[in-house]
């Protein structure tokens, strides 16, 4: 699987929102087959909530980790939390 | 020159106050740009449901406190009869506190975050209050032009009622909506932010805090004459000679006497310390320090220096513009949202009106920058 990073930490707000939904509508089809994930990397606290809204609106899912001092929001396919679980 | 005993205890719990808001907005990210621009963005209501649940605690709080005669002047100080530029000074504002990323206040509790970004629009905010400073006298003449209802200050006053039945109806209608979106779930927050405060329990210590404030200052929550002190400041430096041929540096514009005390102090937009002084510095500094208290308790405290240049000066564009906004409308958003529409000042009323067009062309522009051309 692909990766696409984007560090968007210290940006103006809302540019993580903006920027990923930019790249999802870019790369919907490889998104939603699972061959890529967006590796989001932000320091914007509302973030860790609206980019999962937005993502998952879109077909994909989510998961925030927070790693250091800042959040780590990665897409994956909207049912592999499903098959682990 | 010395102190009042009475002038510092007003200083140190208006610090506290500042404190808790600074703390509570930056667990809670509550922005008060992200109200308006996410509702043409990204057709989301989330924040302004709470800016209407702040405004509806608001007026339901200050009215029972002017009925039970708490609250010491009704309307409060500092407002005035409204001004058709109030409209424009509001399309200015939302304009520029969309592209600064964040409203005076947002700007402060996300520097105390640790955002540099936050303190480009900060420096643009000294800068845009300077800039206002410049061409005062004409703007003063343009909005006497455009005056009407020369001797009402609020909605109730204009229309000659007493403000408890308006203010029923305000708050009734605020309600309603706060409990339908209650029973539709849309209270309930899915951020992942560690420590993050649910945004109606910010709303509702807010609400208190502003009241607190009134007890404490005579006047609501406002910011931005400090910002153009600290412009006036940074000229008495660098261009003195400049600065005293400026009135509205030098001129002596605002009266209020402290509850705690009584006495009348005077003030205005001067690199002087104040009556504007006593009640705004506090705060300011109080938010700064509330939102670096609870990123350091949360270890996200960090500061990134390498910054896209586009956004650097479209930030610092915004903070000038919003400062040029806030000086022509006589009032930043929090002195209009949380002081002055909860009362129906009218003068706020405009600012609101205009801030929902100037957060939409806001809107506009930051999608043209932040995401064309990549």
């Amino acid at each position: 699987m692909k990766t696409l990073e984007m560090d968007i930490r210290g940006q103006v707000c809302p540019s993580s929102l903006l920027l990923v939904l930019r790249e999802i509508n870019r790369h919907h089809q490889e998104l939603i087959s699972g061959q890529l994930c967006i590796v989001i990397l932000t320091d914007n606290r509302a973030a860790t909530g609206t980019v999962p809204e937005a993502v998952r609106n879109m077909g994909v899912d989510a998961v925030v980790e927070k790693v250091d001092k800042y959040y780590r929001i990665t897409t994956q396919q909207q049912n592999v939390r499903g098959k682990r679980n | 020159m010395t102190v009042d005993f009475s002038v510092w205890v007003v200083m140190v719990a208006l610090s506290l106050i500042g404190l808790a808001a600074g703390f509570l907005m930056h667990r809670s990210d509550f922005c008060m740009a992200s109200a308006f621009r996410d509702v043409f963005l990204f057709k989301s209501y989330r924040l302004l449901r709470a800016l209407v649940l702040l405004i509806t605690l608001s007026a339901l709080l200050f009215e029972l406190c002017r009925l039970t005669g708490i609250l010491p002047a009704y309307p409060f100080p500092w407002f005035s009869p409204p001004v058709g530029v109030n409209f424009f000074g509001g399309m200015v504002f939302g304009l520029g506190m969309v592209l600064a990323g964040g409203c005076v206040v947002g700007v402060l509790y996300k520097m105390g975050g640790g955002s540099l970004m936050a303190l480009v629009a900060f420096v643009g905010l000294l800068a845009g209050s300077a800039l206002y400073a410049e061409f005062h006298p004409w703007w003063m003449a343009l909005a006497k032009q455009t005056s009407f209802a020369t001797k009402a200050v609020t909605l109730p006053q204009w229309i000659g009622v007493s403000p408890i039945a308006p203010i029923i109806v305000l708050v009734a209608v605020g309600g309603f909506f706060c409990w339908r979106w209650l029973r539709a779930g849309d209270w309930i927050d899915t951020n992942e932010a560690e420590g993050f405060i649910p945004l109606w329990l910010t709303v509702v210590g807010l609400a208190v805090l502003g009241v607190l404030v009134v007890f404490l200052c005579g006047v609501p929550m406002g910011v931005t004459t400090s910002y153009a002190k600290g412009a006036a400041l940074v000229e008495s430096w660098l261009i003195p000679g400049h600065l005293a041929t400026l009135p509205y540096f030098t001129a002596i514009s605002s009266y209020n006497a402290l509850p705690i005390d009584g006495v009348m102090r005077s003030g205005g937009a001067g690199a002087t310390f104040d009556i504007v002084a006593i009640v705004q510095l506090p705060l300011i500094l109080g938010i700064i320090g509330g939102s670096w208290l609870s990123a350091q308790l949360l270890g996200e405290f960090r500061i990134i220096w390498k910054l896209p240049i586009k956004q650097v000066a479209m930030v610092f564009t915004g903070g000038v513009i919003m400062a040029l906004g806030a000086r022509m409308s006589f009032g930043c958003n929090v002195w209009h949202l949380w002081g002055g529409l909860p009362l129906l000042t009218m003068q706020s009323l405009l600012f609101v009106a205009g801030l929902f067009p100037g957060a939409w062309f806001g809107g506009k522009v930051l999608q043209q920058v932040l995401v064309s051309g990549k």
